[in-house]
């Protein structure tokens, strides 16, 4: 999962992802917790998280 | 007669109720897996946080919004904060908190005034319901009548809480709207279930009007027949109405029909939108188990260095917060140029709270930015477009086509009803 330039900082993703894997400041970074699931993708408003298929 | 509404967004949502309660058969698409747009709830750690909004009806169980939502029969109980103040530091002198402060309630603002100007305040209060200011900025107005600093950061912690903008760059005209409305309408409210209680209050009302929600649904076009808008794309399929209703703002809006937006008659429409300023804002979620805030309605904190103000929602409903916690939020302005410097905004937010909080515990739960396509404001308030586009049957509501004097949600709230009068006449 990769988060591009879009990303604002609104935090959505932080709170669907079920691994607390996910910082915010500004932009959202994703910690080495993440697993890959592809939650997160659905619920940001921007589409600033990318998924590899 | 039949519906599209594109956005499940409050604005989105109160059309969807209006309509389907008019007879309209009614299609809300929605891209994300969840409803509300910037104005839901989101499950943090136990805390009902937000996916925008504070939790906060600007004008409370008797505004706007408060309004519409009983007239479309939606079941929501708002709950008029019981106090607003200010923070204020303890000597005048040292225009920080760092020496100590103390809270005034928010109509007492004209204490720190002078004598004088006290007078001239309760004068302008009379002669400015008869004849309004107008062609200047609320910065600037003030500075025409007053030479005490201390209005000028008044007015700019009460714009940047309300409506993310700095006193410089709000047209007075609007600012005079809104006292009106404080007039009219009263002070802020916090519904029950936060932001949440009212878009499931709105989606039962559509749910039980036949209307449907979609989903993980986004529109990709908005077509047009004899240069009237006459449905949407979905992927690969087309749904046909009599009317089309965008959340969008109008410029996503306009992005949507972009081929039939390109013929010159809609020019000056297109460079009008080039013109509008989303606006920015930083908010920062704060868990602690003694209140911090102490009462429901706003802590304005003009004396902060980016922080304008601060709520504290579980006095009205403890359930924003696992049992025993209080839920804190504080709202902070960012000017369009320190869009890039988001970090740098945030670490000067989080030093305001450290002062205006000494030897509180607190913890921070998110921080949460809003700017460009997902902002406070997608038109700065008192810049709206208004609601019709150029194309028949197109209409834009939201926040990016808010009412006069509306702040916020009751701005949107406006803007629907005023589309709906024109709609259902
Ligand atoms: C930090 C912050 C604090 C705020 N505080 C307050 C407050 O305390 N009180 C208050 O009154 N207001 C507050 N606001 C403002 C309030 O949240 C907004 O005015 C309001 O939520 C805007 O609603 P809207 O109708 O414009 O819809 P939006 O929330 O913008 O919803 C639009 C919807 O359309 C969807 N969408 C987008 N493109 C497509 C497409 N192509 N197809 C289908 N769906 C699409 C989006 O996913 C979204 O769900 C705050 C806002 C922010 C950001
Ligand atoms: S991909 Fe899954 S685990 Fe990784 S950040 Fe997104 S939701 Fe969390
Ligand atoms: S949801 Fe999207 S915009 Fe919001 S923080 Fe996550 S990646 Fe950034």
């Amino acid at each position: 999962m990769k988060i591009n330039d879009n990303c604002v900082g609104c935090g959505q993703c932080a709170s669907f992802c079920k691994q607390g894997a996910i910082e915010v400041k500004g932009k959202a970074k994703a910690s080495a917790a993440c697993v890959e699931c592809g939650i997160c993708f659905f619920y940001c408003p921007v589409k600033a998280i990318e998924v590899s298929p | 007669m039949k519906a599209i509404i594109i956005g499940a967004g409050l604005g989105g949502l109160l059309s969807a109720a209006r309509l389907s309660q008019a007879g309209y058969q009614v299609d809300v698409f929605e891209r994300l897996p969840i409803t509300g747009g910037r104005f839901t709830n989101l499950n943090y750690k136990g805390f009902q946080l937000s996916s925008g909004a504070l939790h906060m009806l600007p004008h409370g169980p008797s505004g706007p919004l408060a309004q519409l939502l009983k007239e479309v029969k939606a079941d929501v109980r708002i709950v008029r904060s019981d106090k607003a103040t200010i923070r204020m530091p303890l000597k005048m002198s040292r225009p920080d908190y760092g020496k100590g402060f103390k809270d005034i309630y928010f109509n007492d603002f004209f204490t720190p005034l002078s004598h004088r100007d006290r007078m001239k305040i309760a004068l302008l209060i009379v002669s400015t319901r008869k004849s309004r200011p107008t062609g200047s900025t609320v910065n600037a107005w003030v500075r025409t009548q007053f030479k005490d600093e201390w209005l000028v950061r008044f007015a700019d912690s009460f714009c940047g809480w309300s409506l993310s903008l700095k006193s410089d760059s709000v047209p007075v005209e609007e600012l005079f709207e809104i006292i009106e409305n404080m007039y009219r309408f009263g002070g802020s409210g916090i519904p029950i279930g936060g932001c949440k209680g009212v878009i499931d209050a709105l989606e039962a009302v559509i749910a039980s009007n036949g209307g449907r929600i979609y989903t993980k649904t986004e529109v990709s076009k908005i077509l047009l027949e004899n240069g009237r808008a006459a449905g949407v794309v979905v992927g690969d399929k087309i749904y046909e109405a009599n009317l089309v209703i965008s959340n969008l703002g109008h410029a996503a809006t306009a992005c949507l029909c972009s081929e039939a937006l390109s013929e010159k008659t809609y020019s000056s429409y297109l460079k009008m939108l080039e013109n509008l300023q989303p606006s920015a804002g930083i908010k920062i979620c704060l868990a602690a188990d003694e209140p911090l805030v102490g009462h429901s309605g706003v802590l304005l904190t003009p004396y902060a260095k980016r922080v304008n103000g601060i709520n504290e929602v579980t006095h009205v409903d403890p359930k924003l917060a696992p049992p025993g916690k209080h839920l804190t939020i504080s709202h902070q302005y960012v000017a369009p140029e320190n869009v890039k410097n988001l970090e740098a905004e945030i670490e000067l937010g989080l030093n305001d709270l450290r002062e205006i909080f000494p030897g509180k515990k607190y913890e921070v739960l998110l921080i949460q930015s809003y700017h460009d396509d997902w902002p406070v404001n997608r038109a700065s308030s008192g810049m709206d477009p208004g609601n019709e586009t150029p194309i028949p049957e197109l209409y834009v509501v939201g926040d990016g086509a808010k009412g006069k004097g509306g702040i916020e949600v009751e701005g949107v709230a406006l803007g629907v009803a005023a589309t709906m009068k024109k709609i259902l006449c």
